[in-house]
């Protein structure tokens, strides 16, 4: 091959392989980028779409909840209240009526307390730690647990939608340790900063083995989803043997 | 030995990237990509015949391969006039077709047909060029981005865009370098098949089937 082929060969071959390796790269960039934009906007959509789910849940709930005061309330505390006056109405009183008849006084009185803790209409004109106490003392009439409630700092309005977030995610915890735990106590701290609330709640019960997220129960779920919502902070730590805490802090936005 | 042989290196890649098209057929056949195992035989038969009368009965057989290419770019046209959705886009490769088919028939009958269609081929190869970035366009605007590896048209049209990419600036040089006094061109063609035939393999080995229904 004398010079001249081989000026022209080099020529030729080079003109092809940066045509080449150019249409290689700007189709690879192009593909990247296009594929990075498609799952960033897929991310996204999954983003809202359990956000939305989790708000129709807890829309569902609410409602739910809300049936179930009313039902208790206005029919089942009705009858309650009529079997109460009908054995106070009977003539005779021997001191078996007289127990009935208190038994009776303490059972409307819970209806009306759970009826009224459970309704979101009720809650909406409770603060969050007045909610709380009124839970507490059921407890503590129920003779469950000893359960305390302490507020530090100056209490702060919260929007009433996020407060039933934040007390629905407590009430699962409780429900919680009434259920599992074999607490004997429950002490609730809600404690008020400038910009955040940081609520800590913890009982002394059994308490359970730490599990990754992904075998985590629905309540534990619940919870995170909730919290989530509220663009709360959720933690929870737990122990065999050493009780439970759920640690939470909630921002307020300005 | 000639080094002019080297050829048949392309023709062994032709049958290759068949035999892989055989093997993962199933993977496949559910869309219009099952043609190119047909496409891919034909190819390797008209080259062989095309090449083995050339050499050993010294035949002019640039007939053969003519006939092969328009035979060939056709083919794409028509594959390409399946798969592409955009009517706009179909109704441009249904226009490529008119105009190619008029290149080669005034080729067929004024040039000799002892020469290799020059001009013909860089039309083909312009259309299909065109063809396989709007190929390409449909697959950017589509979910299939995603996992555009296993998709077996992705392939091809990355195959095709890169090898006509090379060959028409081969062809249109041409006219200006003598490539027959220079055998050392054969590696330039051999390379560009190579990344042709390279991209079939590619494609028929990594496809899989729930990516290719159509």
């Amino acid at each position: 091959m004398d010079q001249g082929e081989v000026q022209s060969f080099l020529i030729v071959f080079s003109a092809i392989a940066l045509s080449l390796a150019v249409t290689v790269v700007i189709l690879f960039v192009l593909f990247q980028k296009r594929k990075n934009r498609l799952l960033k906007q897929q991310a996204r959509d999954k983003e809202t779409f359990e956000k939305e789910l989790s708000e129709t849940q807890i829309e569902i709930r609410e409602e739910t909840l809300r049936n179930i005061s009313w039902e208790l309330h206005d029919n089942i505390g009705q009858l309650m209240t009529l079997a109460k006056i009908q054995v106070q109405m009977e003539g005779s009183k021997t001191p078996q009526l007289e127990e009935a008849t208190e038994t009776m006084g303490k059972a409307i009185q819970e209806l009306r307390a759970l009826s009224k803790l459970i309704n979101p209409e009720a809650l909406k004109s409770l603060s969050l730690a007045e909610a709380v106490q009124l839970e507490m003392d059921r407890f503590n009439r129920m003779q469950f647990l000893k359960a305390s409630l302490e507020v530090k700092g100056d209490s702060k309005p919260i929007d009433p939608k996020e407060e039933i977030i934040l007390f629905r995610i407590l009430q699962e915890f409780f429900s919680n340790t009434v259920k599992h735990s074999k607490a004997s106590e429950l002490q609730v701290l809600l404690n008020y900063t400038d910009s955040s609330l940081a609520i800590t709640a913890k009982d002394n019960g059994i308490g359970f083995k730490q599990k990754t997220d992904a075998d985590s129960g629905i309540g534990l779920k619940n919870m995170r989803n909730r919290a989530k919502l509220v663009k709360a902070h959720l933690e929870l730590f737990s122990e065999k043997n050493e009780g439970t805490q759920l640690k939470m802090t909630y921002n307020f936005v300005d | 030995m000639s080094i002019s042989y080297l050829t048949y290196v392309i023709v062994l890649l032709e049958l290759l990237s068949a035999i892989f098209a055989i093997i993962n057929y199933k993977s496949y056949k559910d869309s219009k990509e099952k043609y190119f195992l047909y496409f891919l035989s034909f190819t390797f038969l008209a080259d062989f015949t095309g090449s083995l009368l050339g050499d050993f009965f010294g035949v002019n057989s640039y007939w053969l391969y003519n006939l092969y290419m328009v035979i060939s770019f056709l083919f794409f046209y028509y594959w390409y006039g399946s798969i592409l959705n955009e009517v706009k886009h179909r109704t441009v490769v249904g226009l490529f077709t008119i105009i190619f088919l008029g290149v080669a028939i005034w080729n067929f009958v004024f040039e000799s047909w002892e020469l290799y269609h020059k001009y013909t081929f860089v039309a083909g190869a312009f259309f299909t060029l065109v063809c396989a970035i709007f190929h390409f366009w449909q697959l950017l605007n589509s979910d299939e981005v995603l996992e555009v590896k296993y998709k077996l048209s992705f392939w091809i049209s990355t195959g095709l865009l890169l090898f006509n990419m090379g060959m028409i600036p081969f062809m249109l040089l041409s006219e200006y370098f003598d490539f027959s006094s220079n055998a050392y061109y054969i590696f330039i063609i051999i390379g560009l098949n190579l990344i042709l035939y390279g991209c079939y393999s590619i494609g028929f080995l990594w496809t899989k089937e729930k990516y290719n229904r159509s």
